[in-house]
């Protein structure tokens, strides 16, 4: 049974100018008693999770809510296991897939195949997993002979229609998606748009951070709303949308 | 602390399939679209063994038959050594994008720089093989010995790949520090002359530890037998070495994707 629980999970998250990344500058101040001159050690510590008690269970679809930088992206990454949280226990059962960034593990001199290979393996897919479902990514992004080409003569268009393919072949149990709509053009947009709705039926979680509200109603059956790094409200869709809908 | 970086060292070393492939890429996207493609640096290497070995040879009065295959065999561990642990620096940090992007074992990224070297070194093994052939072979009793000699050699070289690349992530200066010492390590090490010929300053081959990893790899392709003292200093090091590397791995593993 699929699950993400966090308790009281709060991720700091560092920010270092030049200065906190110099070994020279730190190894200097070791043993110089009048720390006012330069008290600052060049890093910045930003709260972007703060004390966040959540728990997804099987069948729901989250839709994740704020404003820019209330910390959607990094609610993600965390539930991702891409940054552990400083406080606070993290703890999940299921493959978790996100798919935060279109375009991911894309090598340039490599042709398509081997690039589906690469960003299959990049996401957690087994070499036979890869093998198996080659052909229909292949037949999914409509790239054809283009396939054998270097990526670096691909147009934008194209090396988009190809990572969502192979994103999107992933067999998860939960699924994270961080504002992956806006693919290609309009035939393919209807293509990818049938491709979600099918990997969300298949997932057993789902959690999009999006900012389109009429998408949320359609596809989510729960919202949480997050402001500066806290919940400031998690229940069913309407509930929490229409408040939020009130407020901006 | 050591608990979590073994794991990851296990499930790293599981995903094989990833870093000889990411590993690969990189040595062949160098090399792209050259018609004789990474045996560039096999020539670059024999060009550069060629050209320093008439010259040292000579100043150091050494026979062409006997110095050469040392020099050869010499330069091209060293390079592999060098550049693993100079490329280790960068190991993390140049591979931020996968890093910040999905949750894999976070060593895979130095196997990948360790992997890689390897592919390189088998390049420019073929100019010692050569060298052998045309100078025939000193002694078969001591070749067999090369091989532990090696897995010991890359396992030093790996561990300090590992804590600098560690280091390096978070502090960005160190990368450069690290060229500099290398680069002075490789004057100062018995590289391109012979251990026994430093007449003063014996104390730079007798406390360096890199005088007796070279020497380790170098002396069964050249007809020696590597010292006891040679075979146990090598072995405390990767010993103590992995133990520093694992430690400091397993303690700040978390933070890697914080600092790239």
């Amino acid at each position: 049974m699929a699950f993400i629980e966090l308790k009281g999970a709060t991720l700091d998250l560092p920010i270092y100018d030049v200065r906190g990344r110099s070994l020279k500058k730190k190894v200097m101040r070791i043993g110089r008693r009048n720390t006012i001159a330069e008290d600052n050690d060049g890093v910045i510590v930003v709260r972007a999770l703060d004390n966040v008690d959540l728990r997804f269970d099987r069948g729901d679809r989250v839709g994740l809510i704020g404003h820019n930088g209330a910390g959607k992206s990094t609610l993600l990454r965390t539930m991702a296991g891409i940054y552990a949280p400083t406080s606070g226990t993290i703890s999940s059962n299921g493959k978790i897939v996100p798919l935060l960034d279109i375009s991911l593990g894309m090598d340039e001199n490599s042709t398509g195949m081997q690039n589906i290979r690469l960003r299959g393996l990049l996401l957690g897919m087994s070499d036979s997993e890869i093998r198996e479902k080659q052909q229909a990514i292949a037949e999914f992004c409509e790239l054809g002979d283009y396939l054998d080409l270097p990526l670096r003569t691909y147009s934008s268009g194209m090396r988009v229609r190809l990572a969502f393919a192979v994103s999107t072949a992933v067999d998860a149990e939960i699924l994270l998606l961080d504002e992956v709509m806006g693919v290609g053009d309009a035939s393919f947009m209807h293509k990818a748009e049938e491709r979600l709705a099918d990997l969300h039926s298949r997932a057993e979680i789902v959690v999009l951070a999006m900012h389109s509200n009429p998408e949320i109603r359609r596809v989510c059956n729960k919202v949480l709303w997050m402001e500066r790094g806290r919940v400031r409200a998690f229940g069913p869709m309407e509930e929490v949308l229409s408040q939020y809908e009130a407020t901006s | 602390m050591l608990r979590q970086s073994t794991e990851d060292l296990v499930k790293s070393l599981g995903s094989w399939r990833l870093w000889t492939l990411l590993g690969w890429l990189e040595v062949r996207q160098r090399y792209a679209r050259s018609r004789v493609g990474p045996f560039w640096l096999t020539i670059s290497m024999g060009v550069m063994i060629g050209s320093l070995g008439l010259v040292y040879g000579t100043l150091f009065g050494q026979s062409m038959e006997d110095y050469l295959p040392f020099l050869a065999v010499s330069l091209v561990m060293w390079g592999m050594f060098a550049t693993t642990v100079t490329e280790g620096g960068l190991a993390y940090i140049s591979s931020g994008q996968f890093i910040r992007q999905a949750s894999t074992p976070k060593l895979i990224y130095v196997l990948q720089v360790v992997w890689r070297n390897l592919v390189i070194l088998a390049h420019n093994f073929v100019i010692v093989v050569i060298l052998l052939a045309a100078f025939g072979v000193k002694n078969w009793q001591t070749l067999p010995l090369f091989l532990p000699a090696l897995v010991l050699y890359i396992l030093n070289a790996m561990w300090i790949a590992m804590v600098v690349g560690l280091l390096s992530a978070r502090f960005r200066d160190l990368p450069q520090i690290i060229n500099a010492l290398i680069q002075i390590a490789f004057y100062v090490t018995p590289i391109i002359f012979r251990p026994k010929s430093l007449s003063r300053f014996t104390f730079l081959v007798e406390w360096n530890p890199l005088a007796y990893l070279i020497d380790m790899v170098r002396a069964p392709l050249i007809g020696q037998f590597p010292s006891a003292e040679t075979w146990g200093i090598c072995l405390g090091m990767a010993a103590a070495g992995w133990l520093l590397a694992l430690s400091l791995t397993g303690r700040y593993l978390k933070r890697i994707p914080y600092w790239v």
